[in-house]
């Protein structure tokens, strides 16, 4: 079974990502990490932000490819991207697959990548985005 | 009521001094920041027990760090505070050290920016914050994605952005406190290694040591201590803000464009009247957006008025004349005060090589994560 790399802000069990949101009761601003503490726009207080399921789907903001990771989690290179949520927020991930900036403006969704295999044989996935519309864009770096 | 800092009373930069940016190394930060104040007391003519308080511009170094510096000054009992702003730690404490003067705390106010590169705690990890990218996107990624939307919204190239380092490559090179004191070609700055997007090495600012100081005075203290009047520099506003929400916009620029147009207004000057900047380019996208959050040029405008030389020394307004963060390099603390020592150098005409004829009117400009951002304004001496 898929176990999320960051329980926090996925939930495995679906078949395509689906991000763990938070909305504002008050003025209504949807927000990507959750918020827990108070809204950010209005300062409502915990007791108005609620939970709300966000699809990863969206359009590429922006792009760029890492060329040099200190971290060790993640062998550079990889692509990271900015996407406009369909449900509100600007928020950065990976690509599951580098591209130009050709692509930004394009359609996007995340789907779930392996990362490794825990101690009980479970897949530990998160969301990488990939293009679903690719209009002009080519396969290299940016 | 609230007031601008230029309705409070006069306070003018008297006295500057650095310690050059360089490598990290063996050399104590005690030892650093004591010689950007002796540079700065002599500058002004000034003994230490003139300075009344001290705020101190740190961000990697270590907790409560000042006494053990200014003690090698002598014993004089002033208040001293440490400032955090991140990269804008020294603008913030020059702030303030302005505000004591204007307000009419002190007489004579010290900021120092001190640093030594250590082991960095983003808040994000302090206050449990997570997101997609878990920790892959460090400050040049950030910049990065600004760069290639850069190049998506206005057709920019990535030799574009390299020509702001070579311009701040070749004014680096004639500045003797700067990290990097060598002029690059346009192939050398293109060069590999690549970093992040379309940022090689060279368009990422190096991170070293050094220190800054800069001695704030009132116009009492000027006369009564026999100081110099034509080479204070006269500190028209002080503007200080912190992000909001911008949703798509650029945070960056949005807040840069904010923080810019209060410190104008509070001046009363317009953009256009300005003669030199420094600014936060600690990756080369970043002058280019901060030009035209300025105002100085129009969106997408910046690349191609920085190829026909609009922002060199003896352009249109020099940007970046000290070499900025690029060359001159960014030690964190220092850099807000290292950018107010230039700008003094260029308004007392005392900039050497570096000299943009007719220098009167400046402006420091740094952002720092968080995020926030400082602009100062200041008038050579009428």
């Amino acid at each position: 079974m898929r176990v999320a790399a960051d329980p926090g802000l996925y939930d495995p069990e679906n078949p395509l990502p689906t991000l763990h949101g938070s909305r504002c009761d008050a003025c209504g601003t949807t927000f990507f990490p959750p918020l827990g503490i108070g809204c950010e726009i209005c300062g409502a207080g915990a007791e108005g932000l609620r939970a709300v399921p966000l699809a990863a789907a969206g359009t590429l903001h922006s792009l760029a490819t890492v060329y040099v990771h200190a971290g060790e989690d993640i062998e550079a290179p990889f692509t990271v991207a900015e996407v406009q949520l369909d449900d509100g927020p600007l928020i950065r991930g990976l690509m599951s697959e580098p591209a130009t900036i050709d692509a930004i403006g394009s359609r996007v969704a995340a789907q779930w990548a392996e990362l490794r295999t825990d101690a009980d044989g479970n897949d530990v996935v998160e969301p990488r985005f990939r293009i679903e519309d690719r209009g002009d864009a080519g396969g290299g770096a940016a | 009521m609230s007031r601008t800092l230029r309705e409070m009373r006069p306070v003018s930069v008297v006295g500057v001094g650095l310690h050059p940016y360089q490598r990290p190394g063996d050399t104590p930060y005690t030892a650093l920041g004591v010689h950007a104040v002796r540079a700065a007391l002599a500058d002004a003519g000034l003994d230490w027990q003139a300075v009344e308080t001290a705020y101190t511009g740190t961000a990697t170094t270590a907790m409560g760090l000042s006494r053990l510096m200014y003690r090698h000054l002598g014993a004089s009992g002033i208040p001293m505070t440490q400032v955090e702003n991140a990269s804008a730690s020294g603008s913030t404490a020059f702030r303030q050290a302005c505000i004591d003067v204007a307000s009419g705390l002190v007489e004579v106010a010290i900021a120092v920016g001190v640093d030594k590169p250590a082991a960095f705690r983003r808040p994000t990890t302090a206050a449990g914050v997570r997101d997609l990218a878990a920790g892959r996107i460090v400050p040049f990624t950030h910049f990065a994605l600004l760069a290639n939307r850069y190049m998506f919204d206005h057709g920019a190239t990535p030799e574009q952005f390299a020509m702001v380092a070579v311009k701040n490559a070749r004014n680096g090179a004639g500045n003797p406190n700067a990290q990097r004191q060598k002029e690059r070609t346009l192939e050398e700055v293109l060069a590999p290694p690549q970093i992040s997007g379309p940022l090689t090495r060279l368009q990422c600012c190096p991170i070293g040591e050094g220190a800054a100081a800069a001695i704030v005075a009132s116009e009492d203290a000027i006369a009564r201590l026999g100081l110099d009047p034509a080479r204070a520099v006269r500190v028209l506003s002080s503007a200080a803000r912190s992000e909001t929400v911008y949703q798509a916009e650029n945070f960056d620029a949005a807040l840069t464009r904010e923080t810019t147009e209060i410190a104008l207004a509070d001046a009363g000057i317009a953009a256009d009247a300005l003669d030199v900047i420094e600014l936060h380019d600690a990756f080369t996208v970043e002058e280019l957006l901060y030009i035209e959050a300025m105002g100085l040029a129009p969106a997408g405008g910046a690349a191609s008025q920085l190829a026909e030389g609009q922002f060199d020394i003896g352009g249109r307004v020099a940007v970046s004349p000290s070499g900025g963060l690029l060359a001159m390099g960014h030690p964190i603390g220092p850099t807000g005060v290292g950018q107010i020592c230039e700008i003094a150098a260029q308004l007392r005409g005392e900039a050497g090589l570096r000299q943009h004829p007719g220098a009167r009117l400046g402006l420091a400009h740094m952002v720092g994560v968080g995020a926030v951002c400082l602009v100062h304004v200041l008038a050579a001496a009428a």
